[in-house]
Formats: structure tokens, C-alpha cells, sequence
């Protein structure tokens, strides 16, 4: 190779704030490496949400079907969800003030938006566990139906992807505090930006199929008349 | 010659003094991507030999028919970890190790994108390795098939007594689990070095076509792990929270209660993951061949092109396919219909590949070398498997094969005589570059026709098996079956296929001590990796290449000797971060004088290496004692309503002092 490129590519732009080199080379798509590992990240988060929200669906309806309360519709309570919901889609927005503002090195105004961000979460968290807490005193608990199971697990592998969020944010908070953010680091909160916006849209969509969408109507009596594709698989069950 | 003077950073304040050292700390701390690949190539193929010698037991047992070497349980953790490590800790880590030695070099790259995530692939590679193994120490290795079905998986009680309460389905479930992170982890890596950091002149379409495999392999894992992830979190639930996803009943002791959960989901969701995955491992493969059958051919990869948009849509057909896995449940007439066809369209561009390689030979000059041979031994026997592929597609023949040894036989010929015969070419091929010496070439034959030998001798008999009826997973077989004989001859061949492993590690041990050197292009070859010395320096490239051709090293050696057909696609502009800069314009220039001088004295101060870090070590083990935790799951500790195991807690702890140390350290 006579001809060549002085170029130290190594570690192209990934590096963590605070370091000192800010003369790196251009990355091939003229994407910082981070920002591109986040949105890949976030497509592979799709699938893992994918996949929970079809066993949910798969499951919705099943206690219904076969008569095991407590049943969705006694206990969700959309009113109380729904504001709790309009508390994370707020965060989004202030997460946005976040990004802008530390891109315009405003850091006091970052600081607050941050700090704003992760209230807003914990508010959200907050919401989660006493929803949570309500549901087990009604009876509703991972074992007690498959509406129980699925529910717990989906929204609260949900929550868990905001408390992880939060941290993070708690984290650039810290960082800020000491310091160690600056308009050049702004591709840091960037980042904790898409994860955050990522998780209010699933958040709406579980909003959607597992609190708007009305379920079947609890059965009056027994509700084991329908031969659902379980019921048959029962009887291939070697089990017994 | 024309030369690009970007602006160099000269003053580093912290050299790369560790990246060059030695010593154990040195291997630990590494994040070298070069030695990342040897420690996942050496660790692989341990497992492999594991894995190996786990079917040798099997076979053994199944030599003669009403054979009591091992008892029936055993012989199913014999089978269930025969085949997840062959899956997760064989194949798909050797094939890592090649993506992590060979890409960086083939696209003029100094490290991968993230050094320090690559460091932690490898070491979560290793607890859930470890997970998975210490099992066996446990007395309690999995048992319930590599597939992992529901209810087999489950905990139960029935009127037949308690079922599963054992941790052997704990050691794989949570074993899966941390290996799908490191999976993740690494191809996340690799689809940012990829599509980020290719030298000036590296366009997608000039890549080498090994760094398309694992640039497609990668989106594959990153997209097809989380279906695995999910379910194997459901199924940690039902053994661990009581909840019944794949359970539809439980017996309480007097009745039977339906509790409304449903086995088939575990299927939908392990063969959502479960078809990719087969794609996870022999994309890579066909890579590796596709690198090796030009090289000797003396041609260029013939249709390169389509070649890409094979691999491209091998993937995109992967995922719509799983079904085929499910022929058998009773999903009904019109799923299986759909599901067949869509497998039947995966043989279009997979058969085109196996035609584009016939053609890269024809009117070749072919040079049987070792790699060679093997590459060629992929494509005759990997169209064996494919063709058995296409019968199972048929769901009336998938009914008759399913769960016989025909199903064992066309997998081993995609899988040993396709992953595992490209591995070993790759390994013969890489080798000199790696370590700087030849390798035996008369061994490296012999190697071959035995392995050759003794892989046909092992499983194509198994295709008459399967047609006999002979089920899979059965510890034993009745006397007077009449697959006696056959079962002999496999047994047998799965002695010369053990014999042809001592003949590798043979050659490779005494290639180490007394192999030729190999100088920088030992082959003759086209890519980047071939233009520097082997083993290469720690920054791999001294001046980063500028690269006009899809194989730069033939243009450079023959002119455009080697590119017929390639005239149109090639420029002689380069892109640098989309802005197009033409050769005339580019300044011509020397590099610091002075960084060269001290370049040639060893100094490589000048070149922004990554540094070296041992909290990726620390956070794969705080994910392994967390397991670890949860599997031995005393002593615990409450607190509130929760009760967590202590080991798990101390074991997230140890995960965020090694990802914040990470955050906050320098990393370069």
C-alpha cells in the first residue's frame, strides 16, 4: 500500500467523556460509533419487546376463558394509569430540553432537564409499584392466572428498562455535577436520549393493547365451553 | 504517491504501554482484538473437543444394540450438551474468533469498534460457558434436549411424583441466557466496526466477502437472540416465580387445574431464534470459503455481487421460516403450507452460492492446499445437508423424518460439513497470518481425507437409519431392530473422526515449534490482512490503507490482473465520511517524518491505540456470580418482600463496579 491514510482510526470515536483527544477521524457513514451501537441496540430491544407483547397477547384473554380471577377488567384502572402514561410521554420532553440544551452548553439548564427527566421516571416508577401493590391486594399475583403472568412480566420488564434509564440519567447528573459534561460530551446524553424516547413508545403501545383495548367479558359461570387450541393440547399432555 | 494527510494525534497522554506486553494480567486485561480472537478461538475449540468427545461417548453407547454403558438419564445430558456446545460454545465462538482476528484486518481497521464491549463478549462467553459445564461438577447437567421443550424444562408435580426439580434445566436456561449477551454484545461490535470503521476506498461493495457474513451474521444475532432471551425469561419464571407459561395444567395433589398455559409458545418462540441460528452458523462458513476458494483459484470470487445478495437474503428468508421446525404439532394445513414454501425459497439463493463457488473454479488454477481442500469439502458435503434440507420442507416427508436419525444426519452435514469442515479450512488458512509459521501441509492432507473419511462414515449411514424408523434421543436400541449394523459402522466412524482431531492438534503443536516462517502472504492472496507482516503489529496497520479494488493486494501485485469484471465498479475516488475526494486533489504528502523514524525503532506511541481494561472481566463475572446465585439459590437475604440470593446480589454489584469503572476510565 504506497498510498495511504495517517489516520488513528483505531478507536475511531469511541471513546467516554473527559479524555482529551477531540481531533478524531471520520467514521465511515460520518456516524459516531455510539449513536449507531444505541439505534442497533434499540432494534434488537424491538424484538425482545416483540416477543413479550405476543405472549401477552397469546395470554390476554385466558383467564377470562377459563373463569381464574381476578380478571383484568376488575382491576385495571385506566384513569390512574393513563396519568402515570402522560408522566412518561412528559419525560420525553423534557428529555428533549436535556439534549437541546447541552447542545446550545447551556449545563445549568442541562442539569435541571436531566434532573426534571429522572424525577418524571421515578414518578412513572412510582405509579408502577403502587399499581403493583394494588393488584397483589386484589389477589392478582405472577401465580395466580395467566393474566397475572403476563401482565406482571411484560410491564414490569418494561419498568425495569426505566429504572435502568433513570440511573442513567442519574448518572449523567452526577457527571454534570462534577463537571465532567460539556457541549462536546453532548453525543452522551444523546444517546441516553434515544433509549429513553425508545422506552415511552413501547410504553404506549403496551398502553394501548394492555390497558385501552377492551378484554372479553369474565364468564358468569364455568368458562371451559370453548375448545381453544390448549384445551386440545391438554389432552396430548403426557403428564398426568 | 498521492497520500491523504489527516490530522494525526501525536501527543498521546497515556501510551499503549499494556496492549504490548505479556503475561497472564496482560491476556486478561486484553483488548487487542487480534488476541480477543485467539482466546475465543482457543476457548472454542476446548468445547469443541468437549463436545467431541461427549458424542464419542454416545456412540459407544449406542454401538450395540441393549448397551448399559451409561444409563438412560445420563445418555440424555450426554445429548443435551453434546449438542449446546457444540451450538453455543463451539461453532458460533469459533466462528467469533474469526470475525474478531480477521475483519478489523480485512477492512484496514486498527480494533473494532468498541475494544473494551469486545473484552466483555469474550468474558461473558466464558461464564456462561463455565455455567454450563460446571453443571456436569454439579452432577446435574441439562437433560432435556438442546431445544429445551416444554414440559420437559418445567418444574412439575404429577400423579407420578415430583419432575425437574433438579437444577440441571437451571444450569441451561441461565447458561443460554449469559451467552445471548455475549452473543449481543459482540455482534452489536461487529455490525459498527463493519459498517463504521472501513478504511477510505472500503466501500460496502468492496468489502471482502467475509466481512459481509459477519456483518449479516451479526444483524442476525442481534435481531434473533431476543425471541431466545424471552423465552428462556419465561421459562426462568415458571422455575423460579411459580408462574405456568408453557404449563396448561397442574396437578395439586387430588385434581388436575387448568391453568391456561401453552407448551407451543416455548416452540414458537426457541424456533423464532432457533432458525436463524442455524443461518448464525453456517453464514460464517460460507464467508471463510468464500474467501479461500478464490485465493486458490487464482480468479476473483465469481458474481461477488450476488454473492452478497445471497447471504442477504438467506437472512431475511431465515426468519420467516420456523415453522418447518413445527410440522409435526398440529398447527394445520395452511401454516405448514406457507412454511414450506417459504423453506423451499431459501434453496434459491443458497444453491446460487454453491453454483458461484463452482464457478470461482472453473477454469481455474486450483491449488489443492489444505484450506483448499477443506473449503472444497464444504461445498460437496454442505450440498449433501442442503438437499436433505429441501426433503425436510415437504411436510408429508417431515413427518416421516422427524425425530429420527435422518434429521441427525442432514444437520451434522450442514453443520460438520459446513460450519465445522470451513472452520478448520479457516484455521489452515489464517493460521500463518496468526502465528507467523507455516503450517504442515502433509499433515494438513492427511488431516483432511481422514477427517473426510471418518465424517461419512459417521453420518451418512445415518440417513438409512432414519428411514428404518431408528428414533433420535434414545439411550438404546432392541436387539432385534435390525440397526445393529449400521449403528456399528457410525460408532466406528466417530473413532476416525476422534483419530483426525489428534492429527490437527498434532500439526498444530508442531507447526508452533518448528513451522516455516510465513512472511506476510504466504498464499498469494487479495485482501488487506496479506499486506502486513503475520503475526501483525498491535495497530495492525502502520498508515491506514487506501483501498481502489475489491481485492487490493491483487491489484497492488498484478495491476487489474484479477479483476475482470471488476472494472466497472472500480473508482478512483474515495469517500471519507461521504464527502468524495478525488486522487488528483489529494495532497501529496509525507506523514510526520519524525513518527515514522520512530515508528521504525518500535515506538508506537504515535498510534491511538485503545487501552487495556480489566473491568470488562469484572462485569462478566459479577453476570457469572448472579447466576451463579440464582442456580444455587442459598444463602439468601431478604429484604422486604423480596428474597433474593446473596451470591446474586453480591454478583450485581461486582456487574455495576465493573460497568461504571468501564464508563469512567480513559479509553485510550
Amino acid at each position: 500500500m504506497a498510498q495511504a491514510v495517517q489516520a488513528g482510526q483505531a478507536s475511531g470515536a469511541g471513546h467516554d467523556a473527559g479524555h482529551g483527544h477531540a481531533d478524531h477521524p471520520p467514521t465511515s457513514l460520518g456516524l459516531d460509533h455510539r449513536k449507531l451501537l444505541m439505534w442497533a441496540f434499540l432494534a434488537s430491544d424491538c424484538v425482545f419487546f416483540a416477543s413479550l407483547i405476543a405472549t401477552f397477547m397469546l395470554y390476554r384473554n385466558r383467564s377470562q376463558q377459563l373463569g381464574e380471577g381476578p380478571f383484568p377488567s376488575e382491576l385495571l384502572d385506566i384513569p390512574f394509569t393513563s396519568v402515570s402514561a402522560g408522566v412518561l410521554l412528559l419525560s420525553s420532553f423534557t428529555m428533549v430540553l436535556a439534549v437541546g440544551s447541552l447542545g446550545r452548553n447551556n449545563i445549568r439548564a442541562t442539569r435541571i432537564w436531566l434532573a426534571a427527566t429522572s424525577f418524571l421516571g421515578v414518578v412513572f416508577l412510582s405509579g408502577q409499584y403502587f399499581e403493583f401493590t394494588e393488584f397483589y391486594h386484589e389477589g392478582l399475583s405472577l401465580q395466580t392466572n395467566m393474566f397475572g403472568a403476563s401482565f406482571f412480566t411484560l410491564t414490569g420488564l418494561h419498568g425495569t428498562h426505566v429504572a435502568i434509564g433513570v440511573l442513567w440519567l442519574l448518572t449523567l447528573l452526577f457527571v454534570s455535577l462534577r463537571g465532567g459534561l460539556s457541549e462536546k460530551d453532548a453525543i452522551n446524553v444523546e444517546i441516553a436520549g434515544l433509549y429513553w424516547h425508545f422506552v415511552d413508545i413501547v410504553w404506549i403501545i403496551i398502553f394501548t393493547l394492555v390497558y385501552l383495548i377492551p378484554y372479553q367479558d369474565a364468564p358468569s359461570g364455568e368458562g371451559e365451553q370453548e375448545t381453544e387450541a390448549f384445551v386440545r393440547l391438554w389432552h396430548l399432555l403426557p403428564f398426568v | 504517491m498521492a497520500t491523504i494527510a489527516q490530522p494525526q494525534p501525536q501527543t498521546i497522554a497515556r501510551p499503549a504501554v499494556t496492549t504490548r506486553s505479556t503475561g497472564l494480567w496482560s491476556w486478561l486485561t486484553t483488548v487487542d482484538h487480534k488476541r480477543i480472537g485467539i482466546l475465543y478461538g482457543v476457548t472454542a475449540f476446548l468445547y469443541l473437543l468437549i463436545g467431541g468427545l461427549e458424542a464419542m461417548v454416545m456412540r459407544v453407547q449406542l454401538a450395540a444394540p441393549e448397551n448399559d454403558l451409561i444409563s438412560q438419564n445420563r445418555y440424555n445430558e450426554f445429548f443435551t450438551m453434546h449438542g449446546t456446545t457444540m451450538i453455543f460454545l463451539a461453532i458460533m465462538p469459533l466462528s467469533s474468533a474469526f470475525f474478531n482476528y480477521v475483519v478489523p484486518l480485512q477492512i484496514g481497521a486498527r480494533d473494532v469498534a468498541f475494544p473494551r464491549l469486545n473484552a466483555f463478549s469474550y468474558w461473558v462467553f466464558v461464564a456462561g460457558g463455565l455455567i454450563l459445564s460446571l453443571s456436569w461438577l454439579a452432577n446435574a447437567a441439562p437433560n432435556q434436549g438442546w431445544y429445551g421443550y416444554a414440559p420437559l424444562t418445567e418444574r412439575l408435580s404429577g400423579a407420578a411424583g415430583t419432575y425437574g426439580i433438579e437444577r440441571n434445566v437451571d444450569f441451561w436456561a441461565l447458561g443460554l441466557q449469559v451467552l445471548g449477551v455475549s452473543s449481543v454484545a459482540a455482534s452489536l461490535n461487529f455490525v459498527i466496526t463493519i459498517l463504521n470503521m472501513r478504511a477510505p476506498g472500503v466501500t460496502l461493495m468492496r468489502m471482502p466477502i467475509f466481512c459481509w457474513s459477519t456483518l449479516i451474521t451479526s444483524i442476525l444475532i442481534v435481531l434473533a437472540f431476543p425471541a431466545i432471551t424471552v423465552a428462556l425469561i419465561l421459562l426462568s419464571m415458571d422455575r423460579f416465580a411459580g408462574t405456568h407459561f408453557y404449563i396448561p395444567s397442574i396437578w395439586d395433589g387430588t385434581n388436575l387445574i387448568l391453568t391456561g398455559g401453552d407448551p407451543l409458545l416455548w416452540q414458537h418462540l426457541f424456533w423464532v431464534f432457533g432458525h436463524p441460528e442455524v443461518y448464525i452458523l453456517i453464514l460464517p462458513a460460507f464467508g471463510i470459503v468464500s474467501e479461500i476458494i478464490p485465493v486458490f483459484s487464482r480468479k476473483p470470487l465469481f458474481g461477488y455481487a450476488v454473492m452478497v445478495y445471497a447471504i442477504a437474503a438467506i437472512a431475511f428468508l431465515g426468519f420467516g421460516v420456523w415453522v418447518h421446525h413445527m410440522f409435526v404439532t398440529g398447527l394445520g394445513p395452511t401454516p405448514n403450507a406457507v412454511f414450506s414454501a417459504s423453506t423451499m425459497l431459501i434453496a434459491i439463493p443458497t444453491g446460487v452460492k454453491i453454483f458461484n463457488w463452482v464457478g470461482t473454479m472453473w477454469g481455474g488454477q486450483i491449488k489443492f492446499t489444505t484450506p483448499m481442500l477443506f473449503a472444497v469439502g464444504l461445498v460437496s458435503q454442505f450440498t449433501i445437508g442442503g438437499i436433505s434440507g429441501v426433503m425436510h420442507a415437504s411436510p408429508p416427508i417431515d413427518t416421516h423424518h422427524n425425530d429420527t436419525y435422518f434429521v441427525i444426519a442432514h444437520f451434522h452435514y450442514v453443520l460438520f460439513g459446513g460450519s465445522i469442515f470451513a472452520l478448520l479450512a479457516g484455521i489452515y488458512y489464517w493460521f500463518p497470518k496468526i502465528t507467523g509459521k507455516l503450517m504442515d501441509e502433509r499433515l494438513g492432507k492427511i488431516h483432511f481425507w481422514v477427517t473426510f473419511v471418518g465424517f461419512n462414515v459417521t453420518f451418512f449411514p445415518m440417513h438409512f437409519l432414519g428411514l428404518e424408523g431408528m428414533p433420535r434421543r434414545y439411550a438404546s436400541y432392541a436387539a432385534g431392530s435390525g440397526w445393529g449394523f449400521w449403528n456399528l459402522i457410525v460408532s466406528s466412524g466417530s473413532f476416525v473422526l476422534g483419530a483426525s482431531f489428534l492429527i490437527f492438534l498434532y500439526n498444530v503443536a508442531k507447526s508452533l515449534q518448528h513451522g516455516k516462517p510465513a512472511g506476510n502472504d504466504p498464499w498469494d492472496a487479495a485482501t488487506l490482512e496479506w499486506s502486513i507482516p503475520s503475526p501483525p503489529p498491535v495497530y495492525n496497520f502502520r498508515e491506514i490503507p487506501i483501498v481502489r479494488h475489491r481485492d487490493p493486494l491483487w491489484e497492488e501485485k498484478y495491476g487489474h490482473a484479477g479483476g475482470e469484471g471488476h472494472q466497472a465498479e472500480e473508482s478512483l475516488d474515495i469517500s471519507i465520511a461521504g464527502k468524495t475526494i478525488s486522487v488528483g486533489e489529494v495532497p501529496d504528502e509525507d506523514p510526520t517524518e519524525q513518527a515514522e523514524r520512530r515508528l521504525d525503532a518500535g515506538d508506537t506511541h504515535d498510534i491511538h491505540m485503545p487501552n487495556a481494561s480489566f473491568y470488562p472481566l469484572v462485569a462478566g463475572l459479577g453476570l457469572f456470580l448472579s447466576m451463579m446465585g440464582l442456580i444455587f439459590s442459598y444463602p439468601r437475604l431478604p429484604i422486604g418482600a423480596l428474597d433474593l440470593p446473596m451470591l446474586t446480589l453480591a454478583g450485581l454489584v461486582t456487574f455495576l463496579v465493573g460497568i461504571y469503572g468501564w464508563s469512567f476510565e480513559p479509553a485510550s
